[in-house]
């Protein structure tokens, strides 16, 4: 416990210097930004700034892209209440009720509890990631290659379970991903695979071209084929504090919804995404008046809205103690931090603690400040949904350029994007998700690393994967997860979660 | 906009009918890719299990996605899919990806193969990114596009070039050693980002928009 404090007042302390309060606050109005923007996404985003974080120092910078992350969560529900369309895909069940709510004239009540809601849960949230921190870094530390391998297939399998869609075009995308890591060289024995001779593959293909090019053109290639019309709520916003007694309506919703996107954040697969469904669908079911839902009830947007950012927010415990990115986003931030030079991982905590700390404790003064940039000024924000699609996309297209050139001044890395950017679109309009393949890519790297190491050192016996009993029990547990998944009966269940 | 649909076209009775184009052409895909990664691989040794070669994981990984694509393609035949056959669009993807080329070619002097591309600069890269990628949008209009661009530019040479200090080349070189011959880096980057901002500034003053309203605000169209 007092372990725990004295770590939270060290990461006080760096938080708190003045560079990377003001770095924190950018990060939360980007994502704010971000997240009220329909059409463009977190992903997309850190991805673009990735390159931008260079002249930046590790612990700013993280910082900074963490802010992305969970600030979108908060801007996202501000369009989902004003306009119908979620800003964000983790306030898509936003839009039920808290557009309804708008309808009759409480959209401040509904923005209200939306970002009190989420405040709430974000600081429940930096505490559950500041208590598990420790215990899970000393598990950490005890894994073997063996254990590593088989923990990243269950969190593959994780991915695969939670994504939407078809299992089988998840798995595909997850193979995919891991193939295009194995591009470039190979490090143990310097042949080369896969290049075709071309001498820029030579070095792997890079991180932040595919992720620019398959989230961050693809995007706009996908938006553009829809064309969308917006509908803003006319009526004033009214009141934005909620009164006591919608407060206390939604004091459980928002306690319950903590819990859920708490819990499913920790878990691989997108957490922030599946846990606001889970936590409406709960609410629904517990409530004595479902009928109310779809129809302005608040509880329809106390618990997601708590969940969706209580679950961005913990999914960051599987990268910060075992080095592993449960979704596309953490993925990217794998990426930052191997840019700076940081192996994400458990050794993190102990030879990085400024970093780690720091991190923590500034999730929490973001949520702080993401309050007060949310509510007061919502007016500001609104305004900013006037601008038109067509003027964003062209320089969401020019800052990928110059991004993409500023990492090493290579044209071909610019013409990479956009034949990812191609690609990306191409295989979402063949019903695949992007977003399996690159946690697959980033992943695909450090299993084969593992692996190989592994059977080093069993000296080529595939057994020590299931002799090593935690190995055997990760691997264990994915085999039956997938078996589960691929039951006709429970995939109905799963779909039913999903078109709710 | 053009569109097209795919050649596949789910045929009506039983039999060996497309049922989903979408997953038929999926697993092909898929299919196609393991076979060239096999193919890629082919001569690099796949060691053992205690020695594990280069080609071991990716030929192992290829096998995989090749019996995924097997069972999409499959499934494509006996399963219909909620999505029809898949709307393609050409505009979009063609004049992105022609931006983005272009931006590729003229940032900077490098050398593909044989051909060897010239300096222009993100003075002239950017602004032809922007206007080129912007008509990418059926909606885009010409001064709107111009103006973006002769604001984005400066603002983006300032954020990367001035403040975070990565090096890209401003103008052309002829024009920057004529032009800037004596000056350092940043100071020509900070002129050239004041002659963009006041172009754009002219620019916006003294033509007049089309439409009248300035920018025009995106369409609401409110259902009750």
């Amino acid at each position: 416990m007092f372990d725990l404090l004295s770590n939270l007042f060290l990461g006080f302390g760096v938080a708190l210097t003045f560079n990377n309060l003001f770095l924190c606050l950018i990060g939360c109005l980007v994502g704010t930004l971000v997240g009220i923007l329909p059409g463009v996404g977190p992903i997309a985003t850190i991805s673009m700034l990735l390159p931008i974080t260079f002249g930046l120092d590790p612990v700013g910078a993280l910082i900074m892209l963490a802010g992305i992350y969970y600030g979108a969560q908060y801007g996202g529900s501000t369009t989902a209440i004003l306009v119908n369309i979620p800003g964000e895909a983790t306030a898509v069940v936003t839009t039920l009720d808290g557009h309804q709510m708008a309808r009759r004239g409480q959209a401040g009540i509904a923005l209200g509890i939306a970002a009190i809601g989420s405040f709430l849960a974000g600081t429940v949230a930096t505490i559950v990631i500041a208590a598990l921190a420790k215990p899970l870094t000393g598990l950490a530390l005890v894994f073997g290659p063996a254990e590593y391998f088989s923990l990243m297939v269950m969190g593959l399998v994780f991915a695969v379970v939670l994504a939407h869609g078809s299992i089988i075009k998840a798995i595909a995308m997850i193979l995919v991903g891991i193939l295009l890591s194995t591009v470039g060289v190979d490090l143990e024995t310097g042949e080369d695979r896969m290049t075709l001779g071309l001498s820029f593959l030579f070095d792997g293909i890079d991180f932040a071209v595919l992720a620019m090019g398959v989230f961050g053109i693809a995007e706009i290639l996908r938006n553009l084929d829809n064309v969308e019309t917006r509908d803003v709520v006319r009526q004033t916003i009214g009141r934005l504090l909620p009164g006591w007694k919608e407060f206390k309506q939604a004091a459980a919703p928002i306690t319950r919804g903590t819990l859920i996107g708490s819990v499913l954040g920790i878990l691989p697969g997108n957490g922030a995404v599946l846990a606001p469904f889970a936590s409406y669908s709960l609410e629904k079911k517990i409530s004595n008046h479902p009928e109310r839902f779809g129809k302005g009830a608040i509880e329809g947007v106390a618990g997601p809205e708590s969940a969706n950012n209580a679950g961005a927010q913990t999914s960051f415990i599987p990268l910060l103690t075992l080095g592993i990115p449960p979704n596309a986003v953490m993925a990217l931030m794998v990426g930052a931090m191997t840019i700076h030079g940081i192996v994400p991982g458990p050794l993190v905590m102990t030879s990085n603690p400024t970093l780690f700390w720091g991190m923590i404790a500034s999730m929490w003064l973001g949520n702080l400040m993401l309050l007060i940039i949310n509510l007061p000024m919502i007016g500001l924000w609104v305004r900013l949904l006037k601008v038109p699609y067509q003027l964003l996309f062209p320089a969401i297209l020019m800052f990928c350029c110059i991004g993409i050139f500023s990492i090493n001044s290579e044209p071909v890395q610019v013409l990479m994007i956009a034949f990812f950017g191609i690609v990306g679109y191409a295989i979402s309009k063949l019903g695949f998700e992007p977003a399996p393949l690159l946690l697959g890519f980033v992943l695909g790297r450090l299993m084969e690393e593992n692996f190989r190491r592994a059977l080093l050192m069993s000296r080529g016996d595939m057994m020590t994967f299931i002799e090593n009993p935690i190995s055997a029990v990760l691997l264990a547990i994915s085999v039956l997860l997938l078996a589960v998944a691929l039951l006709p009966s429970l995939r109905k269940n799963r779909d039913e979660v999903f078109t709710e | 906009m053009t569109t097209r649909d795919l050649p596949v076209r789910p045929t009506k009775k039983g039999g060996l009918a497309i049922r989903s184009p979408e997953n038929v052409l999926g697993g092909l895909v898929l299919i196609a890719l393991a076979l060239f990664a096999l193919w890629l691989t082919l001569d690099l040794p796949r060691g053992t299990l205690t020695t594990v070669g280069p080609a071991m994981l990716p030929q192992a990984i290829a096998v995989l996605i090749g019996v995924c694509g097997v069972v999409l393609l499959i499934a494509g035949f006996k399963r219909r899919s909620e999505h029809g056959a898949p709307v393609w669009s050409l505009r979009g993807p063609l004049l992105v990806s022609i931006s983005i080329g272009l931006f590729a070619v003229t940032i900077k002097e490098h050398h593909f193969g044989n051909w060897q591309t010239i300096e222009f600069g993100l003075m002239f890269a950017g602004p032809m990114a922007i206007i080129i990628g912007g008509y990418a949008s059926t909606e885009a209009r010409f001064r709107d596009l111009l103006l973006l661009a002769l604001t984005l530019t400066p603002f983006c040479m300032l954020l990367f070039g001035d403040m975070l200090n990565l090096p890209i080349p401003i103008l052309p070189r002829f024009l920057s050693e004529a032009l800037f011959s004596g000056m350092s880096y940043k100071s020509s980057l900070r002129v050239t980002a004041a002659v963009l901002f006041t172009a754009a500034i002219l620019v916006f003053r003294f033509t007049k928009s089309r439409s009248g309203s300035r920018i025009e605000v995106a369409k609401h169209e409110v259902r009750n």
